[in-house]
């Protein structure tokens, strides 16, 4: 009997120590959200405003910490690309108010990717840009590039401006990646990954034909940068547009009823990539 | 707003220009001094100082501006007496006979300078000597937004005294000072 009452004695007293405990814890909790400003649970508040509001006479600012900000949807906006050369020179490329097209190659010296168009821009040889277009290669800063090694890839006759910051201002997730900006309106016109020039080409050549591309040399208005490609197309809609569309693809070689435009599967959609490169499918008449 | 630095020349660029400012390596004895290039165009890689490869690209509104550093041994010259570069021109300092190149329709001006013991020639070209009022405001605005750091003051019997002795040291204390500031 005696056991018992000493047992259960223990066992009351521990269990008052873990009342006194989970108390003592809220009541620390409780002074913590006051200090916050939150005042909740204070008696003077739920005294003068009701519960949950803090004393009339004692408004308290709730502070407020900003995290960083969410990722957000892709921007449109274009950026002026300002930065080094290889060489440590600085170098600010306009493709804002620049009345042309500004196709962006964001490159990396160390990716493998790159190197097709490093070589195909060293080479000086036809790029299948359409004419009127400006190209300028962007790489990152020299805290994260290797100078000498970009140095030693750039082309002679293409800007390299290295900038982190318009890797940030451009969202750029890895390279190689293409940026086309159409100078007239500031804002990006079209953006995405190649791993051949004859892709970038198509995809420069695809947003000139789209209504919402630009005109490349700002209408042919300046001198020695060539009628580039008309830059009639502008802004179309409607019956102009798709006569617009007809027009281009004529011009392709592609006319009513070609296979081309009737695909059954994805592999006749990507069979070729590059306008004219691929061998073309024999029309139902019978003709090349 | 796109601002650009180097070699002691910086610029918040106005809408619509680019910049290049860079040095040229130096072969041999040759001594180079930081150059300058501001255009309403691309400025083609591999310009020549004073434009030669990119004033034939200008179209009619477009302007060209060169900032060209000489070296110490023009400072206190009189053509470099002129105090501070110019920050504004006016449409009738535009001639059509002063172009270093003459491109039939362009004109320019020249001006030298000292600033901050660095002696300069602003060079400006535009697209066309007929409309030279269109495009002066835009000049202007560069001009106003160019800052040129002052080059360490060097003792001009410093640069001429031969090299050994206090004097030698002197001009070795110059020369790193220079070395250093580049």
């Amino acid at each position: 009997m005696v056991a018992v009452v000493v047992t259960l004695t223990v066992v009351v007293v521990l269990m008052g120590v873990l009342v006194a405990g989970l108390l003592r814890s809220h009541a620390d909790i409780l002074r913590s959200l006051h200090s916050l400003g939150a005042g909740v649970g204070d008696p003077a508040g739920a005294a003068a405003g009701g519960e949950g509001t803090a004393g009339a006479g004692h408004p308290h600012a709730v502070p407020v910490r900003m995290g960083p900000t969410l990722p957000s949807e892709r921007g449109s906006d274009a950026h002026d690309v300002a930065g080094v050369t290889p060489a440590g020179d600085a170098l600010a490329v306009s493709v804002r108010h620049a009345g042309h097209a500004t196709l962006l190659a964001f490159l990396s010296s160390g990716c493998t990717s790159c190197q097709h168009f490093w070589d195909t821009l060293s080479s000086e040889g036809p790029t299948g840009l359409p004419e009127g277009i400006r190209l300028a290669v962007v790489t990152k800063g020299p805290e994260l590039e290797i100078a000498a090694e970009v140095a030693a890839r750039a082309p002679a006759h293409v800007p390299v401006v290295m900038s982190t910051e318009a890797w940030s201002d451009y969202e750029v997730p890895g390279s190689p990646f293409f940026v086309l900006v159409d100078g007239t309106s500031g804002r990006r016109v079209g953006e995405g990954v190649a791993n051949h020039f004859r892709q970038v080409a198509d995809l420069v050549r695809r947003a000139l034909v789209d209504g919402s591309g630009p005109s490349p040399a700002g209408g042919g208005a300046r001198q020695g940068r060539g009628a580039g490609h008309g830059g009639a197309t502008g802004r179309l809609g409607g019956p102009a547009r798709e006569a617009a569309n007809d027009a281009e693809l004529v011009r392709a070689g592609i006319l009513p009823g070609d296979p081309s435009l009737y695909p059954r599967s994805l592999q006749d959609v990507f069979q070729g990539t590059a306008v004219g490169a691929a061998p073309r499918a024999p029309r139902p008449d019978g003709t090349a | 707003m796109t601002t650009v630095s180097a070699h002691g020349i910086g610029a918040e660029l106005p809408a619509g220009f680019e910049a290049h400012i860079y040095q040229r390596t130096a072969t041999g004895v040759e001594q180079t001094f930081p150059v300058a290039h501001f255009a309403t165009f691309p400025i083609p890689p591999g310009t020549g100082d004073f434009g030669g490869g990119a004033t034939t690209l200008m179209g009619p509104a477009d302007v060209f501006v060169v900032l060209f550093e000489y070296g110490p041994d023009s400072l206190g010259t009189k053509l470099f007496s002129a105090q501070g570069m110019p920050r504004t021109l006016r449409p009738d300092d535009i001639k059509a006979h002063v172009l270093r190149r003459g491109i039939p329709g362009q004109g320019g001006t020249q001006l030298f300078f000292t600033e901050g013991n660095r002696p300069f020639t602003l060079y400006v070209v535009v697209g066309s000597y007929t409309n030279r009022a269109q495009p002066v405001p835009k000049v202007n605005d560069l001009l106003g937004a160019i800052a040129i750091t002052p080059r360490p003051a060097l003792e001009r019997t410093a640069q001429a005294a031969s090299p050994g002795g206090a004097a030698g040291a002197a001009a070795l204390r110059a020369a790193l000072a220079v070395e250093q500031w580049n």
